[in-house]
């Protein structure tokens, strides 16, 4: 019995390097006064496959689906197909890349970027005269 | 016996560029137009497949929960409808992208043969349904025993 070859994936994999073929997720990006929120579609990904990294103002967001290839059968209609996400966002300078929070539901990834205080709206007290 | 989306006829360049990639991608092969965005022309994308037993059908609907989503088999169709949400604050927000579709959806699909409609089972992980439609007893293929007399 001939075994597959093993390969250290977690080693040889680098992640700001895009995957030979891949799927861009479908992005909304909105902004509130405190924060830059990003929500992408990755359907079939879990939290364990996935993985986003900040280097510098890029953004790399990156996916590998759970689901397992689903071959079972004979194909009566094909409309999608199951493959690794992955996109890369550069983002504006002055949000805080430190404490980005990230969370996974249901295939929707949601990342919510704080602002730094410097673009934070801020009243400004006017002085009678 | 293959299933045929239905192609409404308001999106023809959404099919002509459908039809592009197609030709793009038979050309140049998948790796030169990798970094595609899904643009279902139709939603949700699904793919339906066939066993000896049963008919199973996957649907990607990212976002939904089970409550989200309502599922019916009538005879021979199987009806997916439901309505996604954004996510997005009504106030307050400044959009910046906007790629994700949102609304009251609706989607029906034939299947070849007879089933048994009240034995589905349904189940959502990580934004992919899995519908699995059981196939009525009489179309089942059948293998019967025959005895070799010597």
């Amino acid at each position: 019995m001939t075994k597959a070859i093993d390969v250290d994936v977690e080693r040889d994999r680098d992640l700001t390097v895009p995957p030979e073929s891949y799927f861009l997720p479908a992005t909304d990006v909105y902004e509130t006064e405190e924060a830059l929120v990003l929500l992408a579609e990755m359907p079939g990904v879990a939290p364990d496959g996935l993985d986003v990294t900040v280097e510098d103002t890029v953004l790399v967001i990156r996916g590998d689906p759970a689901t397992a290839a689903d071959d079972e059968g004979d194909v009566l209609l094909k409309e999608f197909e199951v493959g690794p996400f992955y996109r890369a966002f550069q983002l504006p300078a002055d949000y805080d890349t430190e404490n980005i929070e990230a969370s996974l539901g249901q295939g929707v990834l949601t990342l919510r970027l704080p602002k730094s205080e410097r673009l934070k709206p801020r009243r400004i007290e006017v002085k009678a005269e | 016996m293959a299933i045929r989306a239905w192609v409404p006829s308001a999106e023809p360049f959404a099919q002509l560029q459908r039809e592009m990639n197609r030709l793009f991608d038979s050309v140049f092969g998948k790796h030169f137009a990798s970094g595609r965005l899904r643009s279902a022309y139709v939603y949700p994308a699904t793919n339906v497949r066939e066993t000896a037993d049963a008919y199973i059908v996957t649907c990607e609907v990212p976002g939904l929960a089970m409550d989200d989503l309502e599922v019916y088999v009538a005879r021979d169709q199987l009806t997916l409808s439901g309505v996604r949400e954004d996510g997005i604050p009504q106030e307050g927000a400044t959009l910046h992208r906007r790629e994700r579709d949102s609304g009251r959806f609706s989607r029906a699909i034939n299947l070849p043969g007879p089933v048994q409609g009240d034995a589905t089972e349904a189940a959502l992980t990580h934004g992919v349904l899995t519908v699995r439609i059981p196939k009525a007893e009489e179309a089942k293929p059948k293998r019967v025993q025959v005895e070799v007399q010597q």
